[in-house]
């Protein structure tokens, strides 16, 4: 997975309606690449038949 | 009575003096109420104070208790609330500038359920800015200080619940903890905290950072008082979708059974694989409590810390996505309304993909199994409170705290109930906390097991100097 840059960011904070300067992004930058890097991790510890833990599921409607 | 000690009585010893007569509910709430006006301009535990409302609460409890009126164990106890609460007619800011006028028309459930069993409200408690990030240092309210030592942090996001209790200005707090904001603060403040299963307690009225890890739940000077809090805002609520209706045992009713023969898991190996590892004095004080169990008759044995160390990964990328989405529209049109703290991390998960977040949901369901299969072989969990002690204010480096392992946020995944129990203090004369961690709606075995170990030492009478 390769790191985010500045450029990176600014765009997809555009693209997210986020209007944030330079000093903003640079701040952000090291803690969205740990965010990356985690949730890459993650993948790899899931195999294709593990479900998400939330789940939609209309027989838990309560009996109250 | 001399005022200190009016602040430090437990519950269940202010309730007894109330129906003793030794003091009314308003003479009681009155001293708390100076306590605060002497105290708090230090600390900044309280954003708001509901001194009218606490003393007409206060008066109605004299005139029940004069007509014979029972409510409980909290007939007549005054109590604050982390100021992420709706409470109807009462300033709800969630220590931000976003809601800083926020005035709510409804109650959260936990904020009623109090309010039936009699408690008085003195007010609202200062935390992190909603609920993460750190301490608020930018935002309207000053950031709530540690009353062992003010130039260190009282742990969050929960902080003027840990701080208002360490300083006696109130009986009980309520707290919200989505990656370890119970906990944390009870930890560093010297308190007792749980973070109840997940769905145990409603979150209705109490403000989102995160909906599948949320969790509301007590903070108290002592393990039976937080029991008795808890006793009073669980149970099932139809406007919580994710409440659990599920019966609510007496929390009592075993505290005091001792543990002998208990099973206790502790994953050390490896301390949940972060960079910088668990603090060395930290560890000497767990390992001393985890004696402490042993002596009391519990059989401590070692098991598998790896799944405790994803789980912190999995539970960070879930909360910065639905933190983010929650508050989105906000970020799009007024950013700078949020402090730096909360902007720095809740704004993750702007960058984040709905892909990230869908596998980490996965590895949430995966790690949730592994974890809970060690319930085969141990009744609890036991695990330090937090990896290192307060920081000083001076000191706080926004990107230490991901060089360090988590030892609360694996038990916001998996929904376990997780109590913080005080178990000693650093050479500086800082606490630190104990957790105690059990199978889904099993708190009566952790209130049994921190009783236990309360009572087996004397952290509990301990008392900063203010």
């Amino acid at each position: 997975m390769s790191e985010m840059t500045i450029e990176n960011l600014r765009q997809m904070a555009e693209q997210a309606g986020l209007k944030l300067g330079d000093d903003e992004l640079h701040s952000l930058l090291q803690g969205v690449n740990r965010a990356r890097r985690q949730a890459a991790e993650l993948r790899c510890f899931i195999t294709a038949s593990d479900e998400p833990a939330s789940s939609f599921l209309l027989s838990s409607k309560r009996l109250d | 009575m001399e005022a200190n000690e009016i602040g430090y009585m437990t519950i269940r010893e202010a309730g007894q003096a109330l129906r003793r007569k030794d003091f009314s509910p308003v003479e009681l709430t009155e001293a708390l109420l100076a306590r605060i006006s002497a105290i708090d301009s230090k600390l900044h535990c309280f954003i708001t104070l509901s001194a009218d409302l606490a003393l007409r609460q206060a008066r109605q409890a004299e005139n029940e208790f004069l007509s014979g009126e029972e409510r409980g164990p909290l007939h007549g106890i005054p109590v604050a609330l982390k100021d992420l609460y709706a409470t109807r007619g009462i300033r709800t800011t969630c220590h931000s500038a976003v809601l800083k006028d926020w005035i709510p028309d409804h109650d959260a459930t936990a904020v009623t359920k109090l309010q039936q069993a009699g408690t008085i409200l003195l007010g609202k408690l200062g935390m992190h800015e909603f609920a993460f990030g750190g301490p608020s240092v930018d935002t309207p309210f000053p950031a709530v200080r540690n009353p062992w030592n003010t130039d260190y942090i009282p742990g969050g996001s929960s902080s003027g619940s840990g701080a208002a209790l360490a300083a006696g200005l109130c009986y009980g707090a309520l707290g919200s903890d989505t990656g370890g904001s119970i906990r944390t603060p009870s930890s560093h403040c010297g308190v007792v905290g749980i973070k109840p299963t997940y769905g145990r307690v409603s979150r209705y009225g109490v403000i989102p950072l995160s909906w599948s890890l949320d969790h509301a739940g007590p903070m108290a000077r002592s393990v039976e008082d937080c029991a008795i809090l808890l006793q009073a805002i669980a149970g099932y609520d139809s406007k919580d979708p994710a409440s659990a209706n599920v019966a609510v045992p007496n929390f009592r009713f075993e505290i005091k059974n001792g543990i002998k023969g208990l099973r206790i898991g502790v994953p050390r190996a490896h301390w949940f694989d972060e960079t910088r590892g668990i603090d060395p004095e930290t560890e000497k004080i767990f390992n001393q409590a985890i004696e402490v169990l042993r002596e009391l008759g519990a059989n401590v044995v070692e098991i598998d810390g790896k799944p405790f160390s994803l789980a912190r990964k999995a539970n960070q990328t879930i909360l910065v996505c639905e933190a983010y989405a929650y508050h989105e529209k906000t970020y799009q049109e007024t950013p700078m309304r949020f402090g730096r703290a909360v902007r720095r991390r809740m704004l993750e998960g702007a960058f984040l993909s709905a892909a990230d977040y869908i596998s980490a949901q996965r590895a949430r369901a995966v790690l949730n199994e592994q974890i809970c299969a060690n319930f085969a072989r141990v009744d609890v969990f036991a695990v330090p409170g937090t990896p290192r002690p307060p920081e000083a204010f001076a000191k706080i480096d926004p990107n230490e705290q991901n060089l360090r392992p988590n030892f609360t946020n694996p038990f916001n995944l998996t929904g376990l109930p997780t109590i913080s129990v005080p178990c000693g203090f650093t050479g500086g004369r800082l606490p630190a906390g104990l957790q105690i961690v059990a199978p889904a709606f099993d708190e009566p075995t952790c209130f049994r097991v921190a009783y236990a170990y309360e009572q087996a030492t004397d952290w509990r009478n301990q008392r900063p100097s203010l």
